[in-house]
């Protein structure tokens, strides 16, 4: 069975139909990597699955359970889908260690010492166990965001979300962490990245889908889309990207 | 109110007007400082109605603030018309309504405090308003995103960024309500105010006018300023490291 299942999801934001009928499922341990153009319902997508966004129609099930119904705990289905953001949002009043505390102890009722001592190995695990009493605005993007990853994993998820976690970084600092994604990856976790670095996508991706206004317009293992792609949309798209990000191996 | 308030006498005294016969003396000073004792616990009063009145603007405006950007139904609607009203209206009818027409017979230093307190509270709560709407939405989505409720977020998250940033707001609000104590003469409080009126009409005193206005307004703008700085000094011991609050 599907880790993750979307059955004809739509939604629209007032009059503007974002979705507009995306089905597909991961199993356990794939890594869908989504790119298309702006627009297309890349994020919207991803926000549909912890319910930031709330969807119109279809269903979205998480482990074979239906998460998109009125009495879905909420709370409890953003503990098990952990989410990173392109512009990381860590909490910006509390240390790299506070930020990742915090779920800990409020959301899985951890004591003071236990929520410590699971996020500094969380730190670790991001390679940034010496930073753990910085201040977000002391750490440079590449850390940012891996505070954020860290931050997310400590909460032990299912699934993990990626919206665009590289698009606010340096071109320097774009490698720390798709090489933090890429061990995630590698470990067996279960993500869905919105990204644009198709070096990644093309080694670390199980299947790219390739969105477009709203809809899935092509799907398939990396080598698929990127050899021999069905649609000429596609195919030109990815020429595209790939010649703007394709240099970043991570 | 008596003939040497008026504003002309006061104003024609500062700019040295002769006329008036009212000019600074040095036997009125030393009426001042005959009367320190009597004027400082008008202070007294001052600080402590300052405190009580701001206390409860805080207690009251804060959740009402939170209210105001969260809130759904008729309580957000409630708590904003309420906000508006009170905005709306002079402090000295609010005291009238709390102290002289109150079904509840309050004493005048609390009548007051709930006046000014209640005045404070629809202030401060645009304070928070603007403070919290300031933190951004991205600070709730991360935190509910680990699965915190909204009210944990709220509680975690935002307030104690939103605090920091309610500080100037803030400042600026504790020094109005401190001058604005003041008012508390309208209800007979014995207040700073009220104690330096009832020196300067005394029988044979009014010439002191001046020197005790002048006096009365040393102690206000000494408060003042130390309020202030114990609010920046509050401000610079939490500010966050690395955003360039803390100097």
């Amino acid at each position: 069975m599907s880790l993750l299942e979307f059955e004809d999801v739509h939604q629209s934001y007032g009059d503007e139909e974002v979705l507009r009928g995306i089905s597909f499922g991961m199993d356990r341990s794939d890594v869908e990597v989504v790119i298309g153009p702006s627009g297309s319902g890349k994020s919207t997508m991803l926000r549909c699955v912890n319910r930031l966004t709330d969807i119109d129609s279809g269903t979205i099930y998480l482990d074979g359970e239906p998460v998109t119904t009125p009495e879905t705990d909420v709370n409890d289905l953003r503990r098990r889908v952990g989410m990173v953001f392109q512009d990381f949002n860590l909490f910006a009043h509390r240390t790299a260690l506070g930020n990742v505390t915090l779920g800990l102890r409020e959301v899985l009722d951890y004591s003071k010492e236990e929520a410590r001592a699971e996020a500094t190995s969380q730190l670790e695990r991001v390679g940034l166990a010496d930073q753990a009493d910085s201040y977000p605005a002391e750490l440079s993007g590449g850390q940012k965001q891996r505070v954020g990853i860290a931050r997310a994993l400590a909460m032990d998820p299912e699934l993990m979300l990626f919206d665009e976690p590289t698009s606010a970084l340096d071109p320097e600092l774009i490698g720390e962490v798709l090489r933090v994604m890429r061990d995630l990856a590698e470990e067996g976790m279960t993500m869905l990245c919105v990204t644009h670095e198709m070096g990644f996508a093309r080694s670390a991706a199980s299947t790219i889908s390739f969105l477009d206004e709203g809809r899935v317009v092509e799907r398939g293992p990396p080598e698929q889309l990127f050899e021999a792609p069905e649609h000429e949309r596609t195919g030109e798209f990815l020429e595209r990207l790939t010649s703007l990000h394709g240099g970043q191996q991570g | 109110m008596s003939a040497a308030l008026a504003p002309d006498v006061v104003l024609s005294a500062v700019v040295g007007g002769v006329d008036t016969g009212v000019v600074l003396q040095a036997s009125d000073w030393e009426f001042v400082y005959r009367n320190r004792r009597f004027l400082l616990l008008g202070a007294g009063v001052t600080v402590a109605l300052t405190l009580t009145s701001v206390v409860l603007g805080l207690l009251a405006g804060l959740p009402a603030g939170i209210v105001e950007v969260y809130g759904t139904g008729p309580v957000a609607g409630a708590v904003r018309r309420t906000g508006v009203l009170l905005r709306g209206t002079p402090i000295l009818v609010i005291l009238a309504f709390t102290f002289f027409v109150n079904p509840v017979n309050l004493g005048a230093f609390e009548a007051a405090t709930l006046g000014l307190g209640l005045r404070s509270a629809a202030y401060q709560s645009q304070i928070f308003r603007g403070a919290i709407q300031s933190v951004g939405g991205g600070q709730m989505e991360a935190a509910r995103s680990v699965g915190m409720s909204q009210y944990e977020a709220i509680r975690h998250v935002v307030v104690p960024q939103a605090l920091r940033r309610s500080i100037p707001g803030f400042q600026n609000e504790f020094t109005i309500v401190l001058k604005d104590t003041s008012v508390a003469f309208f209800i007979g409080l014995a207040e700073l105010i009220t104690r330096g009126f009832n020196l300067f009409t005394q029988p044979g005193q009014s010439e002191s006018v001046l020197e005790v206005i002048l006096a009365v307004s040393a102690v206000y703008f000494v408060l003042t300023v130390l309020t202030n700085q114990g609010l920046e000094l509050l401000g610079r011991r939490f500010a966050i490291p690395g955003t360039g609050g803390e100097r």
